[in-house]
């Protein structure tokens, strides 16, 4: 009897001193998040799927949320000049990898572990802290539209873009601006082999020319190009409001890894990382996962066909100088005339 | 209160300073001129010979314009911009002047109803006519070619293509032609033209002969702006030029600066200021050919009521040509924007869209916060800065044509300097001049306000200047010698005459600050989020019905606003002088 009234003594200690000061720590993080009233968030996911996990974290904390959504390009940018400016006015950021990466280097982030990084596997830390691990994925295909092109007559590969009869029907983002598609491009290699310089060049005479994914994925909807490389994702995203589309099931397909950081001198630290904390738990990966997202939980998948058969590969991120490197690569044969 | 000794002493003794009020008016302009357009200018041009990012320490280089201009294809770009520019002003000043003729000075039936309508594009953002004309024009789901390939199976016109561009370019310019000519012919003397009429010339060669002489000094002011409008417009281009692979200087700034990984805002200076060496080369044109202001004098004592041509049966050609021009210009484009605004994705129209017409674009309209507190700020920005700008632009309009004050070309000068800056180089300036500045301004809506005065003075400038220049000094010269003072003449003589005008550029400014959108881009906060930028995200994030539901939403607002315009405009025209 004593030794089990000892136990649950040490027991109650470990939760003392322990679980109390975490739910604690929690509570007044929150209070202080109420008291700054708000949280200022910059990024390139889109403003209707944000805007699900923004409606979450209002409901449950009274916090208001103000959402910057831009291409990671132009994320990019903002945020490198506010940060040189000495004047960010930004709480948090979320967008692709490389970006991220580009603006971890220049200062722009402070370091942060969010509780709910504890449900992600160790191996996706950031070793410096700053970085969230990669809560979510972006996955690249080929995309029809099932009004003009059947799926018995889609191309089954990427080489298959290159078939005459798809000679300017295809659209996908200027490499040259689009990061996204500079580093889909670059990772290409890894899975093509000998194959990837032939295909990029005959790739870059089948092709038009818009600014990102989305632009992509409408131009395919409007039938203006019959298909197009842009993310698996609005399959379903435009798909449920009735777009007539569907994806190229590429066995690898490529997708890239997103993050999300506290910034260096945020406005409102305690709702930026009450944010970060909800924004990767389990409840809005979940919520983002219904939307369409690729999500880092295992056996969960975006409501799309096929998503839980994809044999995904992992891209490479590109700092800025291999960025500026395959951009002046890639203008070689996308920009000529 | 007693003032001290020696103070009191020096009062008496000096003689009282006769300081002409027109100078501490010169002086007090031309500060303000000089902050807005030097500063942030000096800071891209700083930027152009910097080594290091707009906003970090670096040494003076010349590495940027080496870069440039070392490279061929640099040339090639600038001719592409030229022929773009020069095609796309052209073609507007042509639409503009023919519709403007019939519908100010004739009696074409429903020529009330075409000036209204005129005003519509003006009001409507140019990202979304580009669009429109997209998908008007597109070689395979482009609705006018679908039916001309349908029909009389002829090739589709390629709207992605250089003529595409000038053809898109020159329509979305069309409208704001439409303003200057409008009012210079709602402003002329007519005995010009009755005096040939009574000498036997028929109304054709009236019109050419004299109406068009006559209103020189505007269209060479529309053709000067819409020149350069269209070789620094980014809306155009980045919707037709980028899927056809056509490169001209404001493509070129945004892909290798603005639009680059990371960012190279240095070369983006360097080609902005190419832009303004071409701007500020068309601004010597211009002010050379108005040198001599008074051969332009139109507006004079005897009259300014210009009579209504009587065309006969000339009367409904004329309003056939009239409304080809507007189906152009409004018409076509604006149904193609409301088909996709009750579409839940555009598709060619077929009798099975009828089934897929929704209002659910519009529903969010109603519901949507950021789009109340976007249509809140872009009202507030468009009502202040337009008042703001008129006022200013009347005071520097004033000094330079009215007064022989020194000094008073460099003011004309000041406000064209932004004007030659692509918006999106310009807001750099903008931001790196404001973000330090002792004041809150920046991330808030004053510099937004600051920047839409900078950029588009030249607009509002133009609309006065070009009235102010028809209005004879003998008005003037009477009221003074009757003893009427500076502020007497102004009020009581040459504000009612210059009216039109004030109103005019108002509806200018007050339309291009409801739908601005390469400038706010950079400028604003999710706090002060214009329309523009809303538009635009709406477009990225693949919501072009939502987009198109919000252009035809912020048109009519627009319209009221030029509407509530033309009210204040018409009292003094139609009062018997």
């Amino acid at each position: 009897m004593w030794f089990r009234r000892m136990v649950w003594a040490i027991l109650g200690m470990i939760l003392a001193v322990g679980v109390v000061p975490v739910a604690q720590a929690q509570a007044d993080l929150i209070a202080a998040a109420k008291r700054e009233g708000k949280v200022v968030v910059y990024g390139s996911l889109e403003s209707d799927i944000f805007d699900v996990v923004a409606k979450i974290f209002e409901g449950k904390y009274r916090v208001q949320v103000e959402y910057f959504r831009a291409a990671s390009n132009r994320v990019l940018d903002r945020v490198l000049t506010e940060v040189r400016a000495g004047k960010p006015g930004f709480d948090v950021v979320l967008t692709n990898k490389s970006p991220m990466g580009i603006l971890k280097k220049e200062g722009a982030f402070g370091k942060y572990t969010s509780p709910s990084y504890e449900d992600y596997p160790a191996a996706t830390y950031d070793r410096d802290g700053v970085l969230s691990p990669s809560y979510r994925i972006v996955v690249v295909s080929i995309l029809y539209n099932t009004r003009l092109v059947k799926a018995e007559d889609a191309p089954k590969t990427l080489m298959e873009l290159l078939a005459p009869k798809w000679k300017g029907k295809i659209v996908m983002p200027d490499p040259t601006q689009h990061t996204t598609t500079a580093v889909w491009l670059a990772n290409l290699e890894k899975i093509m082999g000998r194959d990837w310089r032939p295909f990029i060049e005959g790739l870059a005479g089948q092709v038009g020319l818009v600014d990102s994914f989305i632009p992509a994925a409408q131009k395919i909807i409007t039938g203006e190009f019959p298909l197009g490389i842009t993310y698996v994702k609005y399959v379903h995203v435009f798909g449920k409001e009735g777009a007539p589309l569907d994806y190229v099931r590429l066995n690898p397909v490529l997708a890239e890894a997103h993050h999300v950081a506290l910034g260096a001198k945020p406005v409102h630290p305690n709702a930026g990382k009450l944010f970060i904390d909800l924004f990767t738990s389990r409840l809005g990966l979940i919520a983002l996962s219904r939307e369409g997202e690729f999500v880092l939980v295992p056996g969960r998948y975006p409501p799309i066909k096929d998503a839980d058969k994809l044999r995904i590969v992992m891209m490479d991120d590109l700092d800025d100088q291999e960025l500026r490197r395959w951009r002046d690569e890639f203008g070689k044969f996308f920009l000529k005339r | 209160m007693a003032l001290p000794a020696a103070a009191e002493a020096r009062r008496l003794s000096l003689p009282r300073a006769q300081v002409d009020p027109i100078i501490i008016l010169a002086l007090a302009t031309g500060v303000i001129l000089t902050f807005l357009a030097l500063y942030p200018t000096a800071m891209l041009f700083y930027g152009s010979v910097s080594d290091a990012p707009l906003g970090v320490r670096g040494r003076l280089t010349l590495v940027n314009y080496i870069t440039a201009y070392a490279d061929p294809a640099t040339y090639r770009m600038i001719g592409t911009s030229f022929v773009f520019a020069a095609g796309a002003s052209a073609l507007s000043i042509l639409l503009a002047t023919t519709l403007a003729w019939i519908t100010i000075r004739t009696d074409a039936p429903g020529r009330g109803l075409f000036e209204l309508v005129a005003l519509v594009p003006n009001v409507l953002p140019s990202l979304l006519i580009s669009t429109s004309w997209a998908l008007l024009l597109s070689p395979r789901i482009g609705l006018l070619n679908v039916v001309v390939m349908r029909n009389l199976g002829l090739p589709p016109f390629n709207v992605y293509s250089l003529p595409g561009m000038i053809f898109v370019e020159g329509l979305i310019l069309t409208p704001l032609a439409f303003l200057f000519v409008a009012a210079a012919l709602r402003s002329m003397d007519p005995s010009l033209e009755e005096s040939a009429r009574i000498a036997g010339s028929p109304t054709l060669q009236v019109a050419r002969r004299i109406t068009a002489r006559l209103i020189l000094p505007a269209l060479l002011a529309a053709g000067m702006l819409n020149f350069v409008r269209a070789i620094e417009s980014f809306d155009t281009p980045a919707i037709l030029a980028l899927p056809a692979r056509i490169e001209v200087l404001t493509t070129k700034i945004f892909r290798e600066a603005l639009s680059a990984y990371p960012p190279n805002h240095n070369l983006a200076a360097t080609y902005g200021m190419s832009l303004l060496a071409i701007a500020l080369f068309f601004v010597y044109l211009y002010r050379r050919a108005t040198a001599v202001t008074e051969q332009f004098s139109t507006i004079t004592g005897r009259g300014y009521r210009p009579q209504v041509i009587a065309l006969g049966s000339w009367r409904y050609p004329a309003s056939a040509v009239a409304l080809l021009i507007l189906s152009l210009i409004v018409l076509l484009p604006f149904l193609m924007l409301l088909l996709t605004s009750v579409l839940p994705f555009y598709e060619v129209p077929s009798w099975g869209t009828l089934k897929l017409l929704t209002l659910k674009h519009y529903r969010f309209l109603l519901t949507s916060d950021r789009v109340h507190r976007a249509i809140r700020t872009s009202l507030t920005l468009a009502v202040s800065g337009a008042t703001i700008g008129m006022i200013l632009a009347s005071v520097v309009a004033y000094l330079t044509v009215r007064t022989k004050i020194v000094g008073r070309g460099a003011l004309e000068g000041l406000t064209f300097i932004p004007f030659a800056f692509p918006g999106t180089a310009l807001a750099i300036g903008l931001l790196w001049g404001y973000v330090r500045f002792p004041l809150p301004i920046y991330a808030t809506i004053w510099i937004l306000l600051i920047a839409y005065l900078t950029r588009f003075l030249p607009y509002g400038l133009r609309a006065m200047t070009s009235t102010m220049v028809q209005v004879h000094r003998e008005l003037e010269e009477a009221s003074r010698t009757c003893g009427g003072g500076l502020a007497v003449t102004f009020r009581r003589i040459l504000l009612p005459l210059l009216l039109p005008g004030f109103m005019a550029g108002w509806a200018i400014l007050a339309t291009i600050f409801m739908r601005e959108f390469s400038t706010s881009l950079f400028l604003y906060t999710p706090r002060s989020e214009p329309i523009g930028p809303l538009l635009y995200h709406l477009w990225i994030d693949g919501q072009s019905g939502r987009m198109a539901a919000l252009g035809v939403g912020v048109s009519l607002v627009s319209v009221v606003l030029v509407a509530a315009a033309r009210r204040i405009v018409r009292t003094p025209l139609t009062r018997e002088p």
